[in-house]
């Protein structure tokens, strides 16, 4: 018996948003990155097509993190030393595009310098032809003076520069404006105040097809349902039109899981959690995935056995299964 | 092409080209046309009188359709067209004339005010036969048939301590003597006896009081013409314990707290009967009456009665109808056996203060859907008609009243109570109750000011100062980011009047708290804003509070300005009438028994409103309109 699937129809949809600009488009990028456009709730493949794939971000920073997990270090080896050749090998691991998060000090201990920073981001852009999101430290007079001096060094390129809060998003959104940039607008897990901060930044005049949103989410058992709903209610209010939600959306669950005691840590655990790498990865895996399926554009990883696991994920998902 | 434009107030006419602004052509002419916000059309104090030729109106932001068929157009907004003759009416005029000035009402006693029929306590003048060998009647009974009949009240009771001085009082006055007696709720009751009689024009007082959270009002007023002698507020004593009724309740539980927080606000109220006294000449002592209005923790600490259960779930009081009191229970120093009345309460979080408001408002009897908004430290809201009153509270915070605000005041001489920014230059101008160098801003000051911060781009939607300005008005001080609203040199104070962001950050909660109550509220009944034939606002503003500055920071809902009035001290004039007469004591009875009420911590959609009102004016632009309107020109 033919069974009839209902089927919602939305007013609105998400914005396309492309990273990246090619030597074409006034950058140096081998490859854009295009996400958003979507019409319907994520994956309903059968109510409006979905444009374009979500996409997998590593992160790389500008120097060894000594706080990362000692897992995530060993995967990477070496390459964590050297931004460039981290960037050469989180391509070669499968990254669609790429994080650079600028330290707030050097190895010396030393706040980094801008110059630091735009070396950092240039020596990333030299070794891969991803396109590039670049991170500040999260302290907001570092973060201005650093990312200014990114965004004006590498004018052009379509990075995303992050991260716009309500409390210091002038001086980024400026620095994008000016340096044909996007932004990323964080806010802490609020439908309301996502939306507002994405109003106070187009105030400044920056296109609306230049801002990506990072809704904040916790990690697998750590408020994650909490995000979840947010992202879902989020990606809701965009469908029925409201315009300052229409913004693809960016969330980092590496950053998330391996803060996560389960990934963190390996010793003085109970046995039963099993073995340490394996229950990292899959931490890190299932926050993404879970995010994924709440509407997430773009998943910010860290281990690139997550990024093959993550991959395989969004090959299942944009596979229609139900067709009518 | 060039056109001669007169003006009433100078001397000669002047020629200037079409398209030339009026406030152009007044400076030519040698006028100095207020401009306190820079010639944007906004503030309406550069209005004139068009009363012959040609003129073209860019803008009539202030004006009603009315002022513009009057011929008003505002000078900064209007080019000459050809020969035009203007007026240019003196500044006062201009200001009592704008629209959104709404001034706050005079208090006359209600009409048709009659204390014999209306009041609770009457004052008699008594002549006793004296006793003789024929009459041996006791004293008491001789002056309660006295009483009985000059009024037709049986007295039954009086304090021991006038009992013991009844024969001597009696004596010395050769039998003639002044009784003030009670016609209580349960038994006629002798207040007070005097030897002599006293002249029936003297005033016989009584007291109505509001104890705000933040706030304590009194007005002494004559018992017997219902004339409000003086009107005196001051900060409440309780405030250096907690600025809310929570962390008042949870001081007073500990140690000896509650006695502590009772004594704060009996001083307090002891200081303000005595200003207030002082102010025609008499002793507290000579008030007789006191009425209470206040929210139920407040009349909870006055009385010393524990209020724990206010805070703890299931949340209740232990008292919403407090019996008949007396001066002596109460501890303050009116008279010892004043009748002392506490007006009823309805539930933990809506107190006297909302039934007081209500009385005064008038709501409980509108025909129309009326919306009531307390602007206080608890954002009360009620909303209905003569049909049904749904009511709510949520706590914003004492912004609004100065207090937890750096260079917050009362509403009192020395407060700027409204600013306007220059939106190329960023200088304030501001006006101050009294005319006096300010001290500081009080609540319609603060609102005001946010308003043109807004839209003058000093902050941004989110209240956020912006550092970039090219102004010495912003800087970075000690408590972050803040506006110089008057320097050192002008202020009575010495110092700078600043706003911080932390209190923009205040202001902003308090309003959003205020907007969401409301706006729940509406929406719990499925009641759009835009169906609310009226608004009636609340709160102790002093003179007034500027309606549209109000919806600029999104405060009060954006409808039409004449839907709008100012009420002022709602719960004082409650207090008051509830005070003169005894049919709207009754009133306040019947209201506390129908108001339902909303609780809006166990509504989800409270906080989601709170979030989405924590902008300015509102996350959701398409509920403010004009807001948007304003700002895109």
């Amino acid at each position: 018996m033919p069974v009839d699937i209902p089927k919602d129809k939305w007013p609105g949809a998400v914005r396309t948003i492309t990273l990246g600009a090619t030597p074409a488009e006034g950058g140096t990028r081998a490859r854009t990155v295009t996400v958003g456009g979507e019409k319907a709730l994520p994956y309903m493949h059968f109510e409006a097509e979905m444009p374009y794939r979500p996409v997998i971000a590593l992160e790389i920073k500008d120097r060894r993190p000594d706080d990362w997990s000692p897992l995530l270090l060993e995967e990477w080896g070496e390459a964590a030393s050297d931004p460039a050749s981290w960037a050469k090998a989180a391509e070669a691991a499968g990254a669609d595009l790429l994080v650079l998060a600028l330290s707030l000090t050097g190895a010396d201990g030393q706040p980094t310098t801008p110059a630091a920073a735009v070396a950092a981001a240039k020596a990333v852009l030299a070794a891969s032809g991803l396109p590039l999101i670049v991170f500040g430290p999260g302290q907001a007079e570092a973060d201005n003076t650093l990312l200014l001096a990114v965004a004006e060094a590498t004018k052009g390129e379509r990075l995303a520069l992050g991260i716009c809060e309500d409390k210091n998003y002038r001086t980024i959104v400026a620095a994008a404006l000016a340096n044909d940039h996007l932004v990323t607008a964080r806010t802490p897990m609020d439908v309301n105040l996502a939306k507002q901060l994405n109003i106070l930044i187009s105030d400044m005049g920056l296109p609306l097809d230049r801002i990506l949103m990072d809704p904040t989410t916790g990690a697998l058992g750590y408020g994650i349902e909490y995000g979840y709903s947010v992202m879902e209610r989020l990606r809701l209010a965009a469908l029925q039109g409201d315009a300052m939600t229409q913004f693809p959306m960016i969330v980092t669950p590496g950053f998330e899981a391996w803060k996560a005691k389960e990934a963190k840590v390996g010793q003085g655990v109970p046995a039963e959690w099993g073995n340490w790498r394996e229950r990292a990865i899959t931490w890190e895996t299932l926050t993404a995935v879970t995010l994924l399926e709440s509407g997430a554009d773009i998943v910010v990883l860290r281990h690139p056995e997550s990024v093959r696991r993550v991959r395989a994920a969004i090959d299942d998902l944009m596979t229609a299964p139900v067709t009518a | 092409m060039t056109h001669l434009v007169t003006f009433d107030a100078a001397l000669e006419p002047v020629r200037v080209p079409t398209g030339t602004l009026l406030s152009e052509a007044a400076r030519l002419a040698g006028l100095n046309l207020m401009q306190p916000c820079g010639g944007q059309g906004r503030c309406g104090r550069c209005a004139v009188r068009i009363i012959a030729g040609s003129a073209r109106r860019r803008s009539s932001l202030r004006l009603s359709a009315d002022d513009v068929a009057a011929g008003w157009a505002l000078a900064c907004q209007t080019v000459v067209e050809g020969d035009v003759t203007v007026a240019v009416p003196p500044q006062e005029s201009i200001e009592r004339r704008l629209t959104t000035d709404r001034t706050a009402r005079e208090v006359v006693a209600p009409p048709g005010y009659d204390p014999i029929r209306d009041q609770t306590i009457r004052r008699l003048n008594l002549t006793l036969p004296p006793p003789s060998l024929d009459d041996q009647t006791d004293d008491w009974s001789r002056l309660q048939t006295a009483i009985r009949q000059e009024s037709g009240l049986a007295v039954t009771r009086l304090d021991l301590d006038l009992l013991r001085r009844l024969g001597r009082i009696l004596r010395e006055g050769e039998w003639q003597v002044t009784a003030v007696v009670e016609d209580g709720p349960a038994e006629a009751r002798l207040i007070d006896l005097r030897s002599g009689h006293t002249p029936v024009e003297a005033p016989l007082w009584g007291a109505a009081i509001d104890i705000g959270t933040t706030t304590v009002t009194l007005w002494l007023v004559d018992l017997l013409t219902g004339r409000v002698a003086a009107q005196v507020a001051e900060y409440n004593g309780q405030i250096a314990r907690g600025e809310d009724v929570i962390s008042r309740i949870i001081y007073a539980s500990k140690n000896n707290g509650g006695q502590e927080l009772q004594q704060l606000v009996l001083e307090t109220i002891t200081a303000l009967l005595e200003a207030a006294c002082a102010r025609v000449g008499v002793s507290p002592s000579e008030v007789v009456k006191a009425t209470f209005a206040g929210n139920s923790t407040m009349i909870h600490l006055l009385l010393g009665i524990p209020a724990e259960s206010i805070r703890l779930m299931p949340f209740v009081t232990a008292v919403n109808h407090v019996p008949p009191l007396t001066g002596r229970d109460i501890g303050l120093p009116i008279h010892p056996a004043a009748a002392v009345d506490c007006l009823p309460g309805v539930a933990s979080y809506v107190g006297a203060d909302i039934t007081a408001g209500v009385l005064s408002s008038g709501l409980d009897d509108a025909e129309a859907a009326t919306l009531f908004i307390d602007i206080g430290t608890n954002g009360e809201t009620v909303l209905g008609n003569r049909e049904w009153l749904l009511t709510c509270a949520c706590s914003a915070g004492p912004a609004f009243e100065g207090a937890g605000v750096l260079h917050g005041m009362r509403a009192t001489r020395g407060a700027i109570e409204e600013v306007w920014i220059n939106g190329a230059t960023y200088e304030p101008t501001f006006r101050v109750i009294g005319g006096v160098p300010p001290r500081g801003l009080c609540g319609s000051g603060l609102i005001s000011l946010l308003a043109e911060m807004f839209l003058t781009g000093v902050v941004d939607k989110g209240g956020h100062i912006n550092t970039t300005l090219p102004t010495p008005r912003v800087r970075v001080g000690d408590h972050g980011p803040e506006y110089v609203v008057a320097w050192a040199a002008e202020s009575a104070t010495g110092s700078d009047i600043v706003i911080t962001a932390v209190d923009i950050d205040n202001l902003l909660r308090a309003k959003a708290a205020i907007y969401a109550g409301f706006s729940v509220l509406a929406d719990s009944i499925g009641m759009p804003l835009a169906d609310v034939d009226r608004v009636l606002v609340g709160g102790s503003f002093g003179q007034y509070i500027n309606v549209e500055k109000a919806v600029e920071i999104g405060l009060l809902p954006d409808i039409p300005w004449e839907r709008f009035s100012f009420l002022g001290n709602t719960a004082v004039r409650g207090a008051y009438l509830a005070l003169l007469d005894r049919a709207a004591r009754e009133r306040v009875r019947a209201i506390a028994s129908r108001l339902t009420y909303i609780e809006l911590s166990a509504d989800n959609r409270f906080y989601e409103a709170f979030t989405s009102a924590l902008f300015l004016p509102h996350t959701d632009l398409s509920r403010f309109p004009t807001v948007q309107a304003a700002r895109a020109t």
